[in-house]
């Protein structure tokens, strides 16, 4: 008898086991019924996580509140001081700002009210139980959505959209592992690879082996084709370290993204890039400086005034002025 | 362990999904994030019988696999709590010294829940996915862990009340 329960035991551990390797290998061949069993089950789960993030939503603020207060009044001193040294330099940039608008009509650089987007609150984040860094979105397909969206903030990039259902779409971070998009060092140009590493940090990978890269360096997206995933010309974040080994054929930076990922409240998914905008908006002429005008604490350089190569119609501008 | 029971178990089990994906998920807790549903899923095999923590592994792990914002292939989880749940009936009399006092049955849910993600790091990394850094998910796990150890005591006595509410006249005695 206690051989036969055992025999039963080993049978149902045997099947059990099977059935969930035979899940797996359906899952990852794209079999319709087991992938679309997860857009069922946030089909399901959207209207109650909308519903709970109007109720705990206010908690969790609170929470949050209170683990950032030392954090929060560092950034006010850190705030005052900048403010401080903003309106010194308010005087000086009046001149700079005139052509700064000339600039940026002339690159018709892809600003952000150039982009269509449709705003959406951050419902849920990814589950403890998984790795992945997502958020949820209360807006879904029957709000323009699709998958592989762009998703930014008021500050620059955020993610990308991941997947989509009528009213809900799940947002890959770009804090995420699997994580990557194109980008270009504002300052000289150099094209990389910046990687999520699933905490605030990003690593940065240069594509040239001479690039130059410098702590402070703003990095701006490529972009990608037809606009999906990414679309060129935002801002991504800032590199704070730079990693010179000269045993490594690339050369790497650690970022900072501009977007604060652990504060999100309401994003907004690009649907449609401006149509206005060139085909290939990060032109390496005229001076790729403008993405002084899109990081979220505007700094402009004199140097801009005083570019090297200044485009045909810029001078032509100013001339006529 | 009775189909009855079967099903209203796993109907817990998808109420406690239902509040780990809507309500837990929006705290952001330092460290890492807490899951409830692996704390109690812990739990629940935990306390079966030979087969019962088998049965209950699978099914509590097919919930998990629904998780809308999970990158991993469907039925990973399954197959993760699929093995908890065989190690767990193999080794059912030691167990059952864990079960038996609240405290060394918090501390060996706060365990179980950790050795789920690394496992579930351990199988992913079988399947080619990439989950970050290795000190990162250290963190993720660790904080898991002491999350797990902080507010296991808050449900556990709920749990094993819902459970017993389950149990029919001839599983009591």
């Amino acid at each position: 008898m206690a051989r036969s329960g055992s025999n039963r035991s080993r049978l149902l551990l045997v099947t059990l086991l099977v059935s969930s390797l035979l899940l797996i290998t359906l899952d990852l061949r794209g079999v319709s019924l087991i992938s679309g069993s997860r857009s069922a089950a946030q089909t399901v789960l959207s209207p109650i996580q909308k519903a709970t993030s109007d109720i705990f939503a206010p908690v969790g603020r609170f929470l949050s509140d209170v683990k950032n207060f030392g954090k929060t009044k560092a950034e006010i001193q850190d705030l005052r001081t900048a403010n401080a040294r903003l309106k010194k330099q308010a005087v000086l940039n009046a001149d700079i700002k005139g052509q700064l608008t000339q600039l940026r009509k002339v690159l018709d650089l892809a600003g952000r009210g150039g982009y269509k987007v449709v705003s959406a609150r951050v419902i849920g984040r990814g589950s403890a139980s998984t790795f992945s860094q997502t958020i949820t979105l209360d807006a879904g397909s029957s709000s323009g959505i699709r998958n592989n969206m762009t998703v930014i903030s008021e500050n620059g990039l955020v993610g990308v959209v991941k997947s989509v259902t009528v009213n809900s779409s799940i947002v890959l971070l770009m804090s995420d592992p699997t994580f990557r998009i194109g980008v270009r060092v504002a300052r000289s140009q150099s094209v990389g690879v910046l990687i999520g590493q699933g905490t605030n940090t990003y690593n940065l990978e240069l594509l040239d082996p001479a690039g130059s890269l410098q702590i402070g360096d703003s990095l701006i997206s490529i972009g990608s084709d037809n606009n999906r995933p990414f679309i060129p010309g935002l801002p991504v974040g800032v590199v704070t370290k730079v990693d010179h080994t000269e045993t490594l054929l690339t050369q790497s930076a650690t970022v900072k993204s501009f977007s604060n990922l652990n504060d999100l409240g309401i994003v907004s998914v690009v649907i449609q890039a401006p149509t206005t905008a060139p085909s290939k908006p990060i032109n390496p002429t005229p001076n790729p400086t403008v993405t002084v005008m899109v990081t979220p604490v505007p700094a402009p350089s004199p140097s801009i005034s005083a570019s090297p190569t200044p485009s045909p119609s810029t001078s032509a501008k100013q001339a006529k002025k | 362990m009775s189909s009855v029971r079967l099903g209203v178990s796993s109907a817990i089990l998808f109420f406690v999904f239902v509040i780990q994906e809507s309500i837990i998920s929006i705290v952001h807790l330092p460290i890492s994030g807490f899951s409830l549903y692996l704390a109690v899923l812990v739990c629940l095999i935990a306390l079966e019988d030979h087969n019962g923590s088998v049965v209950m592994g699978f099914i509590g792990g097919l919930v998990l696999d629904l998780s809308p914002t999970s990158q991993s292939p469907f039925g990973q989880w399954a197959l993760i709590f699929t093995i908890i749940g065989f190690l767990v009936s193999n080794n059912l009399e030691s167990v059952g010294d864990f079960t038996s006092q609240p405290i060394s049955f918090v501390l060996f849910i706060s365990i179980g829940s950790a050795f789920a993600l690394f496992i579930y790091l351990v199988v992913g990394l079988a399947l080619g996915e990439n989950s970050g850094s290795f000190g990162h998910n250290l963190l993720v796990v660790a904080g898991n862990f002491i999350w797990t150890l902080l507010f296991t005591p808050l449900f556990l006595p709920v749990i094993r009340r819902l459970r017993e509410l389950t149990l029919t006249s001839r599983e009591r005695v």
